[in-house]
Parts: C-alpha cells; structure tokens; sequence
C-alpha cells in the first residue's frame, strides 16, 4: 500500500516536472492563412466567422508579489489570421464592467500578448529574464477611449472639477502666457520627465519589452495596430502587425514556423494593475499557418 | 522578508529589503499643543510643488482636525482597523507590523480609499470628540471633550512602504538624506505605493497616470534650508533636520535632543513598521487613550515633560529656536539668556532670547511730558 502510494506521488512530480519544464506547450494555437488583406481587417470582419475561436485558461499571476487572490477573467478566446505580411489576433473575453475611463482610483481593462524575441533558449514565459527579453504588446482600455473621445485628461475625469490658476496658463495676457507649451509642463512632472504613458498616442496598443518582472520598458515605436470594443459584457480586442518589422528586439514571425505566446488580461472593476493579472498557465504556442 | 531593526518599536521586524540606512535622515518636529490649522504650509507646498494639472486634489501637506478628520477620509481608521487591536509591552511593540500582518499574497496590509475620499481635504474641520454639556468648562488637563489639528507630510520612513511595494523599483530612497522619491520616468502608474502607504501620501496623477509624493524640497534641504512648510509656517510649530539612530545620538542637535534625550517629540503610529521621521510633540490637553493608539506608550511621560517645560531652560531654550531660522540647525547651544542655532559647518545662524525681555515703562514720560495711556 505504502509502494503504491509512493509510486503515484513520484508519478505526479514527474508529471508536473514536464509541465513546467516547458517542454510541451500548454495551449496550441494556429494563424490560418487567409485571402483578405489584414493590414485592414476590421473587428467584426467576415473572415473571423471562419476561424474557430480556442478557449484559452488564465490563472491568476502565482509567481511574483503582489499576487491577487482571484481574478476577474479565468478565460479568453484565441483567433489568428495572416496573409503572409501582416498577422492579426483576436482576443474575446467576458467581462461585465467597462473599465475606461481615468480617475484617482480607477483602473483600466487591458490585455496583452507576450512573445520571446529569440527562441533558443527560450526565456522564461513570465516576464522574461536577464539577457533573453520578451516583446510585450499590450492593449490598454484607456487608450481605447483616449482614441475614441480625445486624450483623457483630468478634466474629463473631473468635468465639475474648478481650479482657479495654473501656472503660466491664465486667461488674460501677462507675465508668463508667452511661455512654450514645453516650458509650462515643468509643472506636469510625468510629462517633464518624459514618461511616455503621460502624452496621447496615435495607437491604442502599446510596445514594451521586458527581462525579468519590474523591467517592463516602453519601446516607443508603434508597429501595432488595435481595435477594441466592449459590448454586452464582452470585450473584443484585435492586435495587427506585419509578420517581420525592421527591429531587432521585436517578435519576428516566419511562415511554416511555431512561435511561443503568453497571454494577459487585466479586469480593471477588480482593481487589477501590473502584476494583479490573469495569465496563462505557461508559454502557448501559435503556428503561422 | 528581511528582519529589519526598528528603534521606534524596539525590536527586529519585517521589510521587504535589508536595512540600509541613509548617511543622514530628514525628520521634521511639529509641536500640537501650537497648531491653529491656518493651513500656511498646505498653501506654501501646494503654491511651490502642486500647482499643476492633475495636482489640483492634491496636498502633499495636510492639515486636518482629529479625532474625525482626514485627507483622505478615514485613512487611519481604514488601516487601523484592518490592523485590530494590537499590544505594547513596555516599549516594546509586540503586536503586528503591516508587514508582518500582510497575507501570504500581499507585501502589506493595506487600505485602499475611494475616489471620493480623496476629494475633501478638511472633511471633520474642528469636530469635537464628542459633545460639549451645559456647564462644562476647560479646567482640567486632560480635556474632557477635545479635538486637535495633525499637520502631516509625507514621513520619508526609513522602511518605506512606498519604496518596498513597487514592482518597478521606481522609488527611491536618496542616501544622503534619506528622502523618498517616485521616479517620474520610470513609474507606470499601478498605484501599488497608493495602496501600500499607510498615511496616504502617495498620489496618483489622472493627468500623467503616474504617482507622485512629497519630495521633502530636497532642492531646498541641498541648500541647508528646512522645506517649504516649515519656514512658512505661522505658528512657529515645526523644525526640520537629521535625525539619528538612538546609539547614535547627540545631544546638541536639536532634533535628536527633543526625539532621544528628552523623548518628547514622538513618531506616529510607530507599530505600522515603517519607522517614520515625522514626530509629533503630543497635544497635552487630548485624551492620553487615543494619544497611546497614535504615538506609542511614551506619550504620557512626553506630555508630562512638556507641561514642566517651564522649569526645564534648556528645552524651553531649544522650544524657541523652532521657527527661528530658515536654515537647518546641525548644533545648538543654550547660555542663560539665549539659544543658538549653527549649520552644518559650525557657523551660528540665529540668536534668539530664551525670554523676551519684559520693559515697563512709566506712565509718565518725562522728555516729553505726556502721559502713557493703554488704549485697549
């Protein structure tokens, strides 16, 4: 009885060391190639009623404090397409609240999609790690109504918000009023230390790369497009890009090939932000069809 | 965790990351007992840091009323009872700290307040313990009904818990002052320091959607001068300087004078874990009960020190040089009749009279034959 029980515990730490060893991908995904020309897809193209959307499990982000108890997404489906310059993905989700709109406490919807920027060796699926970085495109539902409605800024956060004076920016001509818009940000410090989440951007998805968690950097180039929208409690977010762009520390995807993919959702209604986030299990691989 | 050495709780305790203290530590003293809430260092912090767009909810420095006030609403009754009650033994705490008191997934226990919390800055302004009856009148110490203002600013902790929630090591702590800095390129926004700062003095910018604090004026405190809110304020209530470790403590500067040989300023809520260089001389007409809960189990010696101030010269001396100066007093000196303050090279910066000499003249002024009148 005891060699029996003993058996089965060892089985299931061998089980368990293959699966996090990586070696089998957790979820297997397919770009399909298709005769549309994606660089225009829409949302709610056709072409996305022949493509069967994969469940794909999240789970909340285990490894790095702090870690949520629970988390708002537990699932997301997975569509691709490519016509052999760009690829497209498409993520669904269910999620009751729209969480959109800035103020002091609020936080946003977002998703993302993680890939390894070289292959071999592989890096480790959750925020990469020193010396083999991972490209991190990631949409964000602020962004989504900044692009729909105008940047948000604080007075729409706050519409009946009054503030007597702003330095350098009052309504009758005096000293001061001749300054630049530059010279006046002084006294909007993210924008005066140029950090790239405090200016309006043209695309609703941003790039980042990251080695290791806390390293998340913005690569402030834009070969992403994004289309969003929420509508009955569900989320629908499309990610288009060329297959290869001229960039090293970027994903390059290759007809034929399988490239290794994490996914990430953020339910703002949960308070969720950084590293309170649903996550896949292990890296998924997608192959470019 | 790291077991970190806490002074103000007199033991080892928890912190993300191992001690590493500052060459100096900025500290700033207020005294309750002269607070009248005029509100002059909000307005000369918020004139000097916060005048910009998506800055306007925000007060570095507050002042609010206790026991019901707060900026934001309840930021001490929120964290405080999340905590439950804990205990001191002697000067030891032997109760939780927040980090010790996180669950297994946070870093720290936290409050997170409401959007609308933020938006009253002196929400409870003058409210009363409770209410006042026919007859009653101030005769004893300490009152039976009282209330009193808390001016506060960010504490630069030596164990911040701003610094140790960030997931991006965007904040800082500098090592030749020890004040506390976000990163202003380098945050993105998570708001985790917003959550994790027990005293609520993280910030969070709609307008960058980046956070930001008190930065202790460091360019001020670079040129030997106190920050903003302490050389404005009208009551002459605060001083600002270094602080030292209690083994390494001298007796002629002032802040280690009121903080370690007099122990008469104390941090408050010391048992959250975060060792704060705020230090309050505590309000001596407020009940001792809910003092005990904010400065530890030292506050009544501290309030019983103070009311003898009368008959301790070297601390009135020391009482008089707060609001002084604008400059930072490294050394002080007491002689008879008056104090002196010195900077960090040992140059005497202010001279004050201990007692304001008393002259009374005649009624009569002879040299021009005219009679003094009061004229009330």
């Amino acid at each position: 009885m005891r060699a029996k029980s003993f058996l089965f515990i060892l089985a299931c730490f061998i089980f368990a060391g293959t699966v996090y060893a990586g070696e089998t991908p957790f979820s297997e995904f397919t770009s399909y190639q298709k005769a549309v020309d994606v660089q225009q897809i829409g949302l709610n193209d056709p072409v996305w009623d022949t493509v069967i959307p994969v469940r794909h499990p999240l789970q909340r982000q285990f490894l790095v404090l702090p870690k949520p108890a629970e988390v708002g997404v537990k699932e997301v489906f997975f569509q691709s397409v490519h016509d052999g310059k760009y690829i497209a993905f498409r993520l669904t989700w269910k999620d009751s609240t729209r969480n959109d709109s800035i103020n002091v406490v609020n936080f946003s919807d977002a998703a993302a999609l993680e890939f390894p920027v070289r292959r071999d060796p592989l890096p480790k699926y959750f925020m990469g790690e020193e010396g083999k970085p991972v490209h991190v495109i990631y949409w964000k539902a602020w962004r989504s109504k900044d692009q729909d409605q105008g940047f948000q800024t604080v007075k729409t956060a706050y519409p009946n918000m009054t503030s007597d004076i702003y330095t350098f920016d009052y309504s009758v001509k005096g000293k001061g009023t001749d300054k630049t818009q530059q010279e006046k940000e002084i006294f909007i410090p993210g924008r005066a230390a140029n950090n790239p989440l405090s200016f309006p951007h043209k695309e609703i998805v941003e790039e980042l790369s990251a080695e290791g968690p806390g390293t998340l950097t913005s690569k402030n180039i834009e070969n992403t497009r994004g289309v969003a929208e929420w509508k009955n409690g569900t989320w629908t977010v499309l990610f288009v890009r060329p297959l290869a762009v001229n960039d090293a520390s970027s994903v390059q995807f290759r007809i034929g090939e399988k490239m290794p993919l994490a996914i990430a959702v953020w339910e703002g209604g949960h308070l969720e932000v950084g590293g309170r986030k649903a996550v896949s299990p292990s890296w998924a691989e997608v192959k470019v069809e | 965790m790291r077991k970190v050495y806490n002074w103000q709780i007199g033991r080892n305790a928890s912190y993300i990351y191992p001690e590493n203290r500052p060459k100096k530590q900025w500290a700033i003293i207020f005294d309750l007992n002269k607070c009248i809430s005029c509100q002059t260092c909000s307005l000369a912090c918020k004139t000097t840091w916060t005048s910009g767009k998506g800055q306007e909810y925000m007060f570095w420095n507050n002042v609010e009323s206790k026991p019901y006030g707060g900026y934001p609403i309840g930021w001490d009754l929120g964290i405080l009872s999340k905590l439950g009650p804990q205990e001191w033994k002697g000067n030891k705490y032997t109760g939780k700290t927040l980090f010790e008191a996180a669950d297994k997934d946070e870093k720290i226990l936290y409050h997170l307040p409401e959007d609308a919390d933020w938006a009253h800055p002196n929400l409870g302004e003058d409210e009363a313990s409770g209410m006042i009856n026919q007859g009653d009148w101030i005769a004893t110490y300490p009152h039976r009904i009282w209330m009193f203002y808390l001016p506060r600013t960010c504490a630069h902790c030596t164990y911040p818990a701003c610094l140790s929630a960030c997931p991006r090591k965007a904040i800082y702590k500098r090592e030749e002052d020890g004040i506390v800095l976000i990163d202003q390129s380098r945050c993105r926004g998570y708001r985790e320091c917003v959550r994790a700062c027990p005293y609520k003095k993280s910030m969070f910018n709609v307008e960058t959607r980046v956070s930001e604090k008190c930065i202790g004026c460091y360019p001020k405190i670079e040129k030997g001068e106190m920050t903003q809110c302490v050389t404005n304020c009208i009551g002459k209530i605060r001083i600002n300087g270094f602080v030292s470790t209690p083994d390494n403590a001298r007796k002629d500067n002032p802040m280690d004078y009121l903080i370690h040989y007099k122990k008469i300023a104390l941090p408050y809520y010391p048992q959250f874990g975060l060792e704060p260089n705020l230090y309050y001389i505590p309000p001596i007409h407020v009940a001792p009960s809910f003092l005990e809960q904010m400065f530890g189990p030292k506050v009544e010696k501290a309030m019983g020190t103070y009311i003898n101030a009368r008959n301790d010269h070297e601390l009135q001396a020391l009482l008089v040089l707060i609001g002084s100066t604008e400059k930072i007093l490294h050394t002080f000196k007491v002689d008879e009749e008056y104090a002196y303050g010195y900077d960090e090279q040992g140059k005497e910066v202010v001279k004050v009279p201990i007692t304001e000499p008393k002259i009374i003249r005649d009624y009569h002024d002879a040299k021009l034959n005219a009679y003094r009148q009061n004229t009330p």
